[in-house]
């Protein structure tokens, strides 16, 4: 679709719901009237769209990050401005660093990201970093070793390397431990087969047709949803009373989000889905519940094949997905990872990290709300982000975070052009 | 067993004597009963433990499921038809539920 006839699809949107706003009005009166009502669709614009507090789900890991940057406050300690000394009286255990290494309790440790010969019997090194195999023929001393690992950043600012000793993820006696052991690496690698070996490891194809409702337990949702379309809500209205062919909605989801001036923020479709739904049928779909996340795949579904087109010209738009673009790139966590370091091929993106192949930015949002195989469900890109930052030991942000709301505007500004395919099938 | 209905691929029309694929999916967490939860209590088994599909009352395929089996089963065979009829599908639950599922089929 080329911008005017995007353009056009959008004006003819925002009269169809406009419509509905009208009748919205008279069923609430004043009570949720937006600023333009003629020209929009209604929407609670009061509270929050999520669980209230926000509490981490109890199977994900519970760990206090409070200490380290989220993408809402800036809280990790300063990078140190040169190398420090060796402590004093403290000798290396290479049978331990051994050990350190592979440790897949301390952020996944050096395997993730190096290949470092055959070390502890590891399989499935990454490639993020520079393969170690030989660095004990490097001509390192102690006191260099000592420092890459406590933290890179006096070397090398730009450095996607975790301050292991500086955030406190292992102390100066395990960092001796590793430094020790990364004195006996000395001879190349030797992979069992291609498949152990990060730079011929084929990249993973995912081949399944993720819209055959026989392979993708994902199209349940599409069942669900179209039941919960025709259910009415507490106002004794459903999605149908005024949307009574749901495919003619096909124009919202590849727009979607957008600056949203009524609230001041990015709205995602998760979003919109609760809050207007809460001004008009009066269902209270809180995102990340079952009924939102399958509304959320639903209309996206009828907009499949359509690609993706957000707004990021306007002025409202244009500072959220600069702001965006800014957190994309900021330092998180414990493990103190940008988005970027991970997923922009310049830096660890198209690469390894142990066994698991980081994408690039651009495929990330297109297939989003996606099955998880490994995990049985529908995961919506809110959901996602928050996991990413739980795995790099960051506090997550609620789902309805306005700095969500900017990274996913990147995000799909990124993914411009590509077609929606949803419900995406993952591992 | 899930909310949701058990998907069928059956088609509506075959020849007389033809040999027809029949594919059926079904929602189900399918708990082995040998994992444990966090606090190291084991999470009961929870399968579907056996599968049936008849034509016009007889037996067309059947199995017993057994825990090794993955979340929310497929399965794919063949029938051979010789007359109009209904496949009927049934699938048990551990906890009792039956679930079933019908497909017309018109042999000419």
């Amino acid at each position: 679709m080329d911008r005017a006839a995007a353009m056009m699809n959008r004006i003819a949107f925002a009269a169809a719901v406009g419509a509905m706003a009208a009748v919205a009005l008279i069923a609430f009166g004043t009570l949720h009237a937006p600023a333009q009502a003629s020209k929009e669709a209604p929407l609670v614009l009061e509270g929050s769209a999520a669980q209230t507090p926000w509490k981490r789900y109890s199977d994900w890991p519970q760990r206090d990050e409070s200490k380290f940057n989220t993408l809402a406050k800036l809280a990790s300690p300063p990078a140190p401005k040169e190398a420090r000394k060796l402590p004093e009286g403290l000798t290396g255990n290479a049978a331990n660093g051994q050990k350190l290494v592979a440790d897949r309790t301390r952020g996944g440790s050096c395997l993730a990201c190096h290949v470092m010969g055959p070390a502890g019997g590891a399989d499935l090194p990454g490639n993020v970093g520079p393969d170690l195999s030989e660095i004990g023929n490097a001509g390192l001393d102690d006191a260099q070793l000592f420092n890459y690992v406590n933290d890179a950043r006096v070397y090398n600012p730009d450095t996607v390397m975790p301050p292991w000793g500086t955030h406190g993820l292992f102390n100066d006696q395990e960092i001796m431990d590793i430094v020790a052991f990364l004195k006996t690496l000395k001879a190349p690698a030797k992979f069992k087969s291609e498949l152990d070996d990060p730079t011929r490891r084929p990249a993973p194809v995912e081949k399944r047709d993720n819209l055959d409702d026989m392979v993708n337990p994902g199209m349940w949702a599409i069942d669900r949803a179209k039941a919960l379309w025709k259910a009415d809500g507490p106002a004794g209205k459903s999605c149908a009373s005024c949307h009574a062919d749901a495919t003619a909605l096909k124009t919202f989801a590849p727009h979607m989000p957008r600056w949203e001036p009524r609230l001041d923020k990015v709205l995602g479709v998760e979003e919109f889905i609760y809050r207007h739904a809460k001004a008009t049928t009066g269902a209270d779909w809180l995102m990340q519940s079952d009924e939102n996340t399958t509304l959320a795949v639903y209309l996206r579904y009828i907009a499949n094949g359509e690609p993706i087109d957000v707004d990021i010209a306007s002025p409202g738009a244009r500072a959220a997905y600069e702001r965006g673009k800014a957190l994309s790139n900021r330092k998180l966590g414990q493990l103190n990872f940008a988005c970027t370091d991970c997923h922009d091929k310049s830096k660890g993106g198209l690469k390894w990290i142990r066994g698991q192949w980081l994408g690039e930015q651009r495929g990330q949002y297109d297939h989003f709300p996606t099955w998880r195989t490994s995990l049985q469900a529908i995961w919506d890109i809110r959901k996602r982000f928050q996991w990413c930052q739980v795995n790099i030991r960051a506090d997550e942000l609620p789902p309805d975070a306005k700095e969500y709301g900017d990274l996913e505007l990147y995000l799909a500004s990124v993914n411009n052009g590509l077609k929606l395919n949803v419900p995406g099938i993952r591992h | 067993m899930a909310d949701t209905k058990p998907r069928l691929k059956v088609p509506s029309e075959a020849k007389k004597g033809e040999i027809v694929v029949l594919k059926t999916l079904v929602q189900h967490v399918m708990e082995t009963g040998l994992r444990k939860d966090k606090s190291g209590a084991v999470i009961p088994r929870q399968i579907i433990n056996r599968f049936t599909c008849e034509f016009n009352g007889k037996p067309v395929f059947s199995c017993n499921l057994e825990p090794a089996i993955a979340a929310n089963p497929y399965f794919e065979f063949t029938a051979k038809v010789e007359e109009s009829g209904t496949f009927k599908f049934t699938w048990v639950d551990d906890d009792g539920t039956v679930t079933t599922a019908q497909a017309p089929i018109t042999v000419t």
